[in-house]
C-alpha cells in the first residue's frame, strides 16, 4: 500500500473505476532536468574508464557535451577528473563503457591523431608549444596534416592574436606565459578544427592576461568553433560558459548553463567559495 | 718579420690542422646529435657507421682507379662518395628495421637503446674488418698540396712555410657545403621542420599529425650521409683504419656533448672546441714562442703540454669541465 493519497482507492473495489492489477507502463522522467545532449556536437557519453587497460576507473558514467559554436566548461575540485574527462573525449583514455561522438559519428575507437583529422583540436595544459621553433613555425607545424594552402588560416590566427604576428620570427619558448598560450591555441586552430579542447588555458598567467585569454576564447567560439575547456578559475569560466559541468570524483555532480551553476547555492558553496 | 713567421708557423701547425680536424669532428658530432635529438639515444655505433661508409668509398675508389677514372686534381674518393652514402644508408636503415624499431615499439628506455647500439657497433666493427681487413688503407690521390711549404716560402720570402693539403681544403669546403645543406633542410623544408618539431616535443608532434616513422627514416638517411662524408674526409686527411674510426667515437661524443646534445649548432661549435684544444695542447710551442719572445726568454724545452699520445685525455678533460659547469652544453642541449 502506498502512502500516496491519490493512489488510495479507499476500499473501492469497483472494477469499472480501478484496475486492480495496476499499471506497469508508468511514465517517469529520467533526471528531472534537461540534459541537452540531443544536438550536442561533441559528446562523451556515459564514459567510464581510466588510464591503461588495467588501471583503476577514474571516470564513472561521466557525460560531457558541447553544442556547435558554444563554450562548455568543466570545473570541479582538484583530482575530480576534469582533465581526464576531456582527454577521454580526445581518445587519450581507455574507455570501458560509454562512447564519444562527434557530429553524430561514433569516434570512440579513433586515435587522437585520427580525431585531429576529423576536426578536433587539442591544447594540452603543459608543453603545448614547440619551444625551440619560431611562432610561425609552430603554426606551420599545427597545419602539418593540411595539404592545401593554409596562409588564410594563418592570417586569421594573426588577426585573432595580433601579438603573435609581431613576434612571428621569435622562438616560441622566449615568449611570456600568456603569449605561449596564444601560440598553443593558434597552433591548434591551424587545422581549422570544428571543436577545440583547452586544458586549463589560463594556468599560471596573471589575472589581466587571463581576462584577455577568455576574451579571445569567446572570439574563437563566435567563429562557430565549439569549445570545451577545463578551468581552475571556475567563476570566470562559468561566466563565459554556455554550459557548465561540475565533476566530483569522476562523475557528473551538477550540470547546467553557466548562469544556473553560478546561481546554484550548492555549487556556490562547494566550488565557488560562497 | 718574426711576428709574421710566428703567425705562419701557428697557422701551419695549429690553425689549419685544427680547422680540418674540427670540421671532421663537427660532421661526426652532427650525426650523433641528430640521432640523440630525434631517436633519443646516444648511438655508440656512429664511429663504425663512419667506418662502414668510408670502407665502401675506399672500395669504389679503388675500383674507379683500376678503371682509370680519376677526378683530375681532386681525390677520386669524392666521385665514390655518393655510392658510399647509399650503401651506408641501406645498412643503417636496415639496422633500424631489424634492431631499433623493435625497441621503439616497446617504448624502451634510452639506456636499452644505447646498449643495443653497442651491439650494433660490434657487428659493424666486425663487418668492416671482415670485408677490408684491420690494416691501414690509403686511398687519397690527385694533387697533394694546394700550397706546399716550399712554394709558400718562395712566394713570401718568410722563413716559415705554410702548407695547405688538398685534403684539408676539401674537408673544409665539403663540411661547409654539408652543414649549409643540413641547416637549409632543417630550417626551410617541411620535412626538416617536422624533424625539429618531433625532436622538440614528441607528443605535440604526434598531435599535429607528424608521422614518427617517417621522421626516423629521414634522420637515418641524413646520418648516413653525414657519417660517410665525415669518415671519408678523415680518411683522406689521414688514412683509413677501422680501429681509428672506433676511437674517433670518443672525441665525437665529446664534441656533441660539449656543444649540447640535440643542438646541431652546438655540435659544430663542440667539434671545433675539441679539435682546437686537442691540437693546441699537444702542439710543441717552442717555435712560435721562439719567434714571439725576446731571445732571453726563448724556451729551451719543446713547450708541449701533453704528448700527442694523450690527445684523447684532452677531449675528456673538456667534457668533464663542461659537464660540471654547464651540464646542458654550450648551446643548451638536452641534459644527458
Amino acid at each position: 500500500m502506498t502512502s500516496n493519497p491519490y493512489q488510495d482507492d479507499r476500499g473501492n473495489k469497483d472494477r469499472t473505476i480501478t484496475n486492480p492489477s495496476g499499471s506497469t507502463m508508468t511514465a517517469a522522467t529520467g533526471t528531472d532536468h534537461e540534459m541537452n545532449t540531443g544536438h550536442a556536437f561533441l559528446i562523451g557519453d556515459s564514459m567510464t574508464g581510466g588510464y591503461g587497460k588495467t588501471g583503476p576507473d577514474i571516470l564513472h558514467d561521466c557525460t560531457i557535451a558541447v553544442n556547435r559554436g558554444e563554450i562548455a566548461v568543466i570545473v570541479g575540485p582538484n583530482g575530480a577528473g576534469k582533465s581526464t574527462a576531456m582527454k577521454a573525449t580526445f581518445g587519450m583514455l581507455h574507455l570501458r563503457e560509454g562512447s564519444v561522438r562527434l557530429g553524430g559519428e561514433d569516434i570512440t575507437d579513433l586515435t587522437p591523431q585520427a580525431r585531429v583529422a576529423k576536426g578536433m583540436g587539442f591544447v594540452p595544459q603543459t608543453s603545448n608549444i614547440f619551444t625551440s621553433m619560431t611562432v610561425e613555425e609552430n603554426l606551420e607545424m599545427g597545419a602539418f596534416i593540411r595539404t592545401d594552402d593554409f596562409r588564410d588560416t594563418m592570417a586569421q590566427v594573426y588577426d585573432l592574436f595580433p601579438i603573435l604576428k609581431e613576434k612571428r620570427n621569435q622562438a616560441a619558448g622566449e615568449l611570456s606565459g600568456g603569449q605561449r598560450q596564444q601560440v598553443a591555441v593558434g597552433r591548434a586552430l591551424m587545422t581549422q578544427p570544428k571543436v577545440l579542447l583547452l586544458d586549463e588555458p589560463t594556468a599560471g598567467v596573471s589575472p589581466i592576461v587571463m581576462d584577455e585569454l577568455f576574451d579571445r576564447i569567446i572570439e574563437v567560439a563566435r567563429t562557430g568553433i565549439s569549445i570545451l575547456m577545463v578551468e581552475q578559475n571556475a567563476r570566470q569560466a562559468l561566466e563565459i560558459a554556455d554550459k557548465g559541468y561540475v565533476l566530483v570524483q569522476g562523475a557528473n555532480a551538477h550540470t547546467g548553463t553557466g548562469k544556473e551553476l553560478l546561481a546554484d547555492p550548492e555549487v556556490r558553496q562547494s566550488f565557488l567559495g560562497g | 718579420m718574426d711576428f709574421l713567421n710566428a703567425i705562419v708557423a701557428l697557422s701551419n701547425f695549429v690553425l689549419i690542422p685544427a680547422i680540418a680536424y674540427g670540421s671532421q669532428l663537427a660532421l661526426g658530432a652532427l650525426g650523433v646529435t641528430l640521432i640523440y635529438g630525434i631517436l633519443r639515444f646516444s648511438n655508440f655505433a656512429h664511429g663504425d657507421t663512419m667506418a662502414f661508409g668510408t670502407m665502401v668509398v675506399v672500395l669504389f675508389t679503388w675500383w674507379f682507379q683500376s678503371m682509370g677514372i680519376t677526378f683530375g686534381p681532386l681525390p677520386t674518393a669524392l666521385l665514390a662518395l655518393p655510392f658510399g652514402i647509399i650503401a651506408c644508408a641501406l645498412l643503417i636503415v636496415g639496422t633500424d628495421r631489424v634492431v631499433y624499431r623493435f625497441y621503439r615499439e616497446q617504448k624502451a628506455k634510452p639506456m636499452i637503446l644505447v646498449i643495443a647500439s653497442m651491439g650494433v657497433m660490434f657487428i659493424m666493427n666486425g663487418l668492416v674488418r671482415f670485408i677490408i681487413g684491420p690494416n691501414d688503407q690509403r686511398f687519397a690521390d690527385g694533387e697533394r698540396f694546394i700550397i706546399s711549404a716550399r712554394d709558400f716560402k718562395e712566394m713570401t720570402g718568410l722563413r716559415e712555410g705554410l702548407a695547405i693539403k688538398t685534403t684539408q681544403g676539401i674537408t673544409v669546403v665539403v663540411a661547409v657545403i654539408a652543414v649549409a645543406l643540413l641547416f637549409w633542410f632543417l630550417n626551410r623544408t617541411r620535412t626538416g621542420k617536422s624533424m625539429r618539431a618531433y625532436s622538440d616535443n614528441e607528443d605535440l608532434a604526434l598531435l599535429s599529425g607528424i608521422n614518427p616513422e617517417r621522421v626516423v627514416l629521414y634522420t637515418w638517411l641524413i646520418v648516413a650521409a653525414l657519417a660517410t662524408v665525415a669518415g671519408t674526409l678523415y680518411g683522406l686527411d689521414k688514412t683509413f683504419k677501422p680501429f681509428t674510426y672506433f676511437q674517433l667515437l670518443l672525441p665525437i661524443f665529446a664534441s656533441a656533448i660539449v656543444g649540447g646534445l640535440g643542438s646541431p649548432l652546438g655540435a659544430i661549435a663542440g667539434g671545433f672546441v675539441i679539435a682546437f684544444s686537442e691540437v693546441t695542447i699537444t702542439y710543441a710551442w717552442k717555435k712560435v714562442l721562439g719567434y714571439l719572445l725576446p731571445d732571453s726568454l726563448a724556451p729551451d724545452g719543446l713547450v708541449q703540454l701533453l704528448s700527442t699520445d694523450y690527445k684523447f685525455a684532452v677531449s675528456f678533460a673538456i667534457l668533464v669541465i663542461v659537464l660540471l659547469f654547464k651540464p646542458t652544453g654550450l648551446f643548451k642541449g638536452k641534459a644527458v
